[in-house]
């Protein structure tokens, strides 16, 4: 073992945060929140697709290398298909799946220093019964998760993050919002947490809300778009006749949305 | 554990290589009460009508599950969705397909999300006819013996398809209308009438081909002890367009029904 001492292991740990936290500060933040028709994650891509369908009420996102998200994805479904066969779907749970079975894989993983670890921070959403049983899981790379209800949001800085969220809480402190509105707060947010994402590169980040001003960031969502980044959202619908509840959202549908950045 | 060596291919199945499930020690419902001298006899007979129509397909059955001369159950769902497009109906052992349903829907499900595509339609085609294969064992030993109807809404071409199995897998596709059960014999004659008489379903509209199948339904029966009227429950009735699955409602049943 390299770790002689405890200070070894300190310093091996912090190195192994360094490493990951600068492969994931680069990543498309991606934002998740409940709508008055069910659950909404969106992020903006260049050309990898980010949101994905787990099971029947559970979708999944993240940031990271996308080799190490790939690997959590198909984990994840392994493990939910397995059990809503072997018992039931009623049993697929975000709280099981990610509580139970991800995060000791993945805890297991970053605390072996000779282990590549998993560079990767996701959002698990899940749809229950009511609005009041939706649940929003946040897992690390180092196994650590959290929950949060009503939104919850990934970025490559806490920094960023810390922004993302606070732009969210003032959208949603109306109520549950309709699915254009929730687009366009969630939109609006990752333009936020992406602005700051970029200028913390620079030496002189002042870590102020400076430039959060509704023209910087509308000017800065406007400018990636134009670049040729996408905007993907999924949802996952309470009450729909179709046979699945998740699909992603269709260019027409995203139009209203992005129209106000062209 | 997490299988984070292995990369998926999309195969369900293959997730329980590892570590069979042991159908054994899954408890069962006992079809028959067991008193001494009974033979256990699993749920058969039925009658499961699927036909194409203008705009699709229709799906219907009867709701009469029985153990020999026994009624089980008069409110068996036995046309069942596999995916958005595809409905099948089953005649044989209940407990048999819906647990093949079961699997076949979870099958079709994993491999779309894990593979971040639908599987084919000769795919799925392929995966039904070898759940039906690998049942064969039991199907020759007279318990668990299961064949369905498949109906699918093609989008490719815009065409509905319906295909018949038998005990062993056999696949066959069929133009007009496609029957399974132990009602389905006696009514032949009167689907070739219907078709001699008043053309191809294929050409009825949606309430037409409903009334035709209902009535061939109900004349089967008439006929087979082990296929439910519709005196006390409605039949099971549903349709595949390009928008998918739908019921039909129960007004839309009993005017059919001409009630």
């Amino acid at each position: 073992m390299p770790s002689n001492s405890p200070y070894d292991w300190n310093e091996s740990i912090q190195q192994r945060n360094e490493y990951i936290e600068d492969r994931l500060k680069d990543g498309s933040p991606v934002v998740a929140l409940t709508y008055d028709g069910g659950l909404l994650l969106l992020s903006a891509r260049q050309t990898q697709r980010k949101i994905y369908e787990i099971y029947d009420k559970l979708m999944f996102s993240a940031i990271g290398n996308q080799s190490d998200v790939e690997q959590i994805r198909v984990a994840a479904i392994d493990v939910a298909h397995a059990e809503g066969f072997q018992r039931s779907p009623d049993d697929v749970s975000v709280q099981r799946l990610v509580s139970f079975r991800l995060s000791p894989a993945i805890k297991k993983i970053y605390s072996d220093p000779f282990a590549q670890p998993v560079v990767l921070k996701g959002i698990f959403a899940e749809m229950g019964k009511t609005p009041d049983r939706d649940r929003l899981m946040l897992l690390s790379y180092d196994g650590e998760f959290s929950t949060t209800p009503d939104h919850a949001v990934v970025a490559g800085t806490a920094y960023a993050e810390d922004r993302m969220r606070e732009h969210l809480k003032s959208e949603t402190e109306a109520g549950t919002p309709t699915l254009e509105a929730g687009l366009r707060a969630a939109l609006y947010a990752w333009g936020v947490g992406m602005k700051h994402l970029e200028s913390e590169d620079r030496a002189d980040a002042d870590y102020s809300t400076d430039g959060e001003g509704p023209k910087d960031v509308t000017a800065f969502i406007k400018e990636h778009l134009g670049k040729g980044w996408i905007v993907e959202a999924g949802v996952l619908e309470r009450d729909t006749t179709r046979e699945s509840r998740f699909r992603l959202l269709s260019d027409s549908e995203l139009t209203q949305t992005t129209s106000r950045y062209l | 554990m997490l299988r984070f060596d292995t990369p998926g291919a999309g195969g369900f199945a293959d997730l329980f290589a590892e570590k069979p499930i042991n159908y054994d020690r899954l408890p069962m419902p006992t079809p028959y009460p067991n008193v001494p001298g009974t033979r256990v006899v699993d749920t058969h007979g039925t009658t499961v009508i699927a036909v194409k129509y203008k705009d699709g397909l229709i799906n219907v059955a009867d709701r009469r599950a029985t153990a020999g001369y026994a009624v089980m159950y008069d409110q068996a769902e036995k046309v069942l969705a596999l995916d958005e497009f595809t409905l099948i109906s089953i005649s044989g052992s209940f407990a048999k397909s819906v647990e093949v349903v079961r699997y076949l829907r979870h099958a079709f499900k994993y491999f779309e999300r894990s593979q971040l595509q639908p599987m084919s339609q000769d795919g799925k085609l392929m995966e039904l006819q070898r759940v039906i294969a690998n049942n064969v064992p039991a199907a020759l030993q007279g318990i668990g013996a299961f064949i369905p109807v498949l109906s699918t809404y093609d989008r490719e071409t815009n065409q509905g398809r319906i295909y018949f199995y038998d005990v062993l897998g056999g696949q066959f596709e069929t133009a007009e209308y496609g029957a399974a059960g132990s009602g389905s014999a006696p009514i032949k004659g009167a689907f070739e009438y219907i078709l001699k008489t008043k053309g191809p379903f294929r050409e009825m509209d949606r309430e037409t081909a409903l009334r035709e199948t209902l009535t061939l339904l109900d004349i089967a029966a008439d006929l087979d002890t082990a296929t439910g009227g519709s005196a006390k429950f409605l039949p099971a009735a549903k349709y595949i367009t390009a928008d998918g699955i739908r019921d039909f409602s129960e007004a839309e049943i009993k005017a059919a029904l001409g009630r």
